[in-house]
């Protein structure tokens, strides 16, 4: 039971780790808390379910076009709701997030009618591996487990070896020295909304398929948890997002199965462990603890 | 009288009336003390609550309840703005939309609060033998929010209102010239928790059914995008914007206007809330309302020449 | 001569890097102190260590024989200190005498209530306040201009309505960080003799500044540091012919200038 539910937790804290690691990345370079990050999640859900629907797109094609659906929403948000904005009150930035997170979340009920619906035909089975007597995993779970674990590899070899990785790292450290160093800020800042938008879209879509279940506010949740995740691992810190996301999945998962009849939801337990962190550690289990100036 | 007036519109000035008393103090948190705050309707639901469990549960009279409930929400956001102290602004609006839900998540569980059920058969104030609905609730409701303007208006005139504006603006002038930030950060939650306790209590008696639904991060955005309308830091802001923004969507049910599919009418609401908050954060981040009167306008003659001396200290 | 301030051994460390390397200093009741030094020195640290901004790694600061290294940088305030900064820091978009205003918080005491029922010792002290402020404000020679938009004030007047937001409250020790960077020499001339009539009043000064010759002819006495070290600390006229301080900031070619300046 212990294992079985460690390793559903896993799974689950993949899911948490793929959306937070944009909202740690945009962080990192933009000191901006991205609010409208749950609703490009389900921006991607919905993507992939027109090109399975409508554009006969076969999953793994859907999956890669929510992703650039998700990746070019994310762009567009930045440019309209947070650029404009750069270098004024955080108060600002942070409200007009909020902002087009509510209108966009509103706009996806109307188009799209706020009723759940199932996820469309892939033409694949849901299948169960046993591992062993008591332990089982479905192949949807693995394949969260390994698209989590194959997609963090890629992110590192491109924050490490590639230029424009470089760049990022260089401009999450300082920006106004990278730019003059002669990074392209904007585009820094582009390549991030694009990547953690397409890690959140991939989420999304392989949350959407396991739960078997689509509908427009199913981003917000799982956004705001995300943030959760980010102060928990330490601001603006990769390898702590990874680790605090695997956590809230195995708390969050252990609580299912133990602990019933909680005064609280199930959704509420990542809030109370953020204001918990919040008080004991403010600096989150990895981050650099700084003076605050 | 109460037969020439249709109630219905009644109702609208009476809900009108608590939105702004809600609005006003979360412009005190926000606006004023610059403490950025998600979860207002949460406060708005412990004062709900309170009132309703105490005049339900234990027969507590209706007036001494509504009081309790606005000193219970004062004490509980003290409480519960502590831990938001410890984050800077940004983090300050996850912890508070996160209490908010965490609130939330309690009303809808606990055995005292109804649980998914709610309260019901909330009684009326009543007032020497009678009972205090309709009219009469609207009168109850102008004193408390005129009392709250007044408040408002006192304290922010103060050297309290300058040590939360200049928390507002600058925390290291702020602590340079003797103000103890996390008092008055505190201080500022506990009123604007007060604020929305009282309206929340007002609320509850009207409609006399409450559930945990009415106090989700839905309403907490739409106050904040209402204030943020009005002008972060103004009271007449706050009553603008609260008004323009509620009684609009009214407008469309009250004249039965056929625009749309009436069907969407919250999301409608909704869409046109957050993109408010957008664009004014991007073309009027002090609110339409704000910098409009003649001598302001005259000080701002030489803006050209601020805009240098600011893009001079960027370079700087 | 009474010791107000004794600051003994302060270091401070960011990272691995020591802005501040084992200061001490002494003020005079009633001195005026210039604290130079290149860019980078350490002198905002050290301002910033006074008044508790940030907690010094080692070392000690006693303000009239109290221990206040450790305090809150808002208790250390409410001690009688007073700063400016070297980035005017005014809220821009208040009137000047709001912002002055703001200078008077430590020196009234009206509460909650009492604000909100306006008693009329809160009545008094609101008035008391704004007679202060313009007070004030016309001491350091912004009469008439209370009502201005402080960010819409030529640069010289924002520094001399923060020098009025510190002083307002009778500080006992006033700090000012780099009061004439960016003035013309005709406004340092002013400043300069606005804080000499600052200190006649009985405030005791301790100022970061740039400009040598007018630290030579106004300071009582001199302290140098670089690369977070006290090289010097003595009147100005041994400070500026000690040789080490020539060969860290001043350079010899400036030295002949402010030395032909103190001769005029």
């Amino acid at each position: 039971m212990l294992a079985q539910q460690l390793l559903n937790g896993v799974a689950l804290g993949f899911t948490y780790v793929l959306i937070a690691i944009g909202l740690t990345m945009i962080y990192g370079v933009l000191k901006l808390l991205h609010f409208a990050h749950g609703v490009i999640y389900a921006v991607g859900v919905f993507a992939a379910m027109i090109g399975i629907l409508y554009l006969n797109m076969n999953f793994i094609v859907a999956c890669l076009f929510a992703m650039i659906i998700a990746a070019i929403c994310g762009v567009a948000v930045e440019r309209f709701a947070y650029r404009p904005l750069r270098n004024v009150h955080p108060i600002t930035t942070l409200i007009s997030g909020v902002g087009i997170a509510i209108f966009l979340e509103s706009l996806f009920q109307v188009v799209f009618s706020s009723d759940p619906r199932a996820f469309p035909d892939t033409g694949m089975k849901v299948s169960v591996w046993k591992i062993s007597e008591s332990i089982s995993i479905t192949n949807v779970k693995l394949t969260i487990i390994v698209v989590g674990l194959v997609a963090l590899v890629l992110l590192y070899a491109f924050l490490r070896w590639t230029k424009m990785g470089i760049a990022i790292q260089a401009t999450a450290q300082d920006m106004r020295a990278a730019s003059l160093m002669g990074v392209n800020v904007n585009r820094v800042v582009a390549i991030t909304f694009m990547i953690g938008s397409a890690f959140a879209a991939i989420a999304g879509v392989l949350v959407a398929y396991d739960i078997n279940s689509i509908y427009p506010t199913m981003g917000s949740v799982p956004g705001l948890k995300a943030f959760c995740v980010v102060v928990l691992g330490g601001l603006g810190s990769i390898p702590g997002t990874i680790i605090g996301g695997l956590i809230l999945g195995i708390v969050e998962s252990l609580s299912e199965g133990y602990l019933n009849g909680m005064i609280i939801d199930k959704d509420a337990i990542a809030f109370v462990i953020l204001i918990i962190i919040l008080l004991v550690k403010p600096s989150g289990l990895f981050g650099r603890k700084v003076e605050k100036v | 009288m109460d037969s020439f007036i249709n109630p219905y519109y009644i109702d609208i000035i009476v809900f009108l009336f608590i939105y702004i008393i809600l609005g006003l103090g979360l412009n005190l948190i926000t606006g004023y003390a610059g403490q950025v705050s998600l979860g207002h309707a949460a406060f708005y639901g412990i004062g709900a609550y309170t009132s309703a469990i105490l005049t339900v549960k234990f027969g507590v009279n209706t007036w001494l309840a509504i009081f309790l409930a606005i000193v219970i929400t004062f004490i509980l956001s003290a409480i519960l703005g502590l831990p938001s102290l410890r984050v800077s602004e940004d983090f300050l609006a996850i912890t508070t939309l996160g209490l908010g839900l965490i609130i939330q998540s309690i009303f809808k569980n606990a055995e005292i609060t109804g649980g998914a059920y709610g309260l019901d058969m909330i009684p009326a104030p009543s007032l020497f033998g009678l009972e205090i609905i309709d009219l009469s609730y609207l009168g109850l409701v102008l004193v408390m929010l005129l009392l709250a303007i007044f408040i408002m208006k006192r304290m922010t005139q103060s050297r309290i209102g300058r040590a939360w504006m200049t928390i507002h603006e600058d925390e290291t002038v702020a602590q340079s010239m003797g103000i103890n930030t996390t008092y008055y950060k505190v201080l500022a939650f506990a009123i604007g928790g007060a604020f929305a306790g009282a309206a929340g209590a007002l609320f509850a008696h009207k409609v006399s059914y409450i559930s945990a639904d009415s106090f989700g991060f839905t309403l907490s955005a739409t106050i904040l995008s209402m204030v943020v309308l009005g002008g972060l830091g103004k009271i007449r802001g706050t009553i603008l914007g609260v008004s323009l923004l509620y009684l609009l969507p009214e407008l469309f049910r009250v004249f039965d206007i056929q625009l749309f599919d009436m069907k969407y009418l919250d999301l409608y609401k909704m869409m046109l809330y957050g993109m408010i908050m957008v664009l004014v954060m991007r073309y009027r981040p002090k609110g339409i309302f704000g910098n409009t009167s003649l001598k302001k306008r005259k000080k701002n003659r030489s803006s050209a020449k601020k805009k240098e001396l600011r893009d001079g200290e960027i370079i700087a | 001569m009474r010791s107000l301030l004794k600051i003994e051994g302060i270091t401070k460390i960011f990272g691995g890097l020591t802005a501040v390397n084992d200061v001490s200093l002494t003020a005079n009741q009633g001195e005026i102190i210039g604290l130079i030094g290149p860019n980078g020195a350490g002198k905002t640290t050290f301002f910033n260590i006074l008044t508790g901004i940030y907690k010094p790694n080692a070392g000690r600061i006693l303000f009239e024989d109290q221990l206040i290294s450790g305090m809150k940088p808002f208790q250390i305030a409410n001690q009688g200190f007073s700063r400016t900064f070297q980035n005017i820091r005014l809220l821009k978009e208040k009137s000047v005498l709001e912002n002055v205003q703001v200078g008077m918080f430590r020196k009234t005491k009206a509460g909650l209530w009492a604000s909100i029922l306006a008693l009329s010792s809160v009545k008094k002290e609101e008035q008391e306040t704004i007679r202060k402020s313009l007070e004030i404000l016309s001491l350091v020679g912004l009469d008439g201009m209370d009502e201005e938009i402080s960010g819409s004030l030529s640069y010289g007047n924002q520094r001399r309505v923060e020098i009025a937001r510190a002083l307002v409250s009778e500080p006992k020790l006033l700090l000012l960080d780099e009061p004439t960077a960016g003035m013309n020499a005709e406004e340092v001339e002013e400043m300069s003799a606005l804080i000499r009539k600052i200190n006649a009043n009985g405030t005791t000064v301790i100022l970061i500044e740039h400009n040598v010759a007018m630290v030579v002819d106004l300071c009582d006495r001199l302290a140098v540091l670089d690369h977070g070290v006290k090289i010097a600390d003595a009147n100005p006229d041994e400070v500026i012919a000690n040789p080490a301080v020539i060969e860290a900031y001043i350079g010899k070619d400036q030295v002949e200038e402010v030395s032909s300046f103190v001769e005029n």
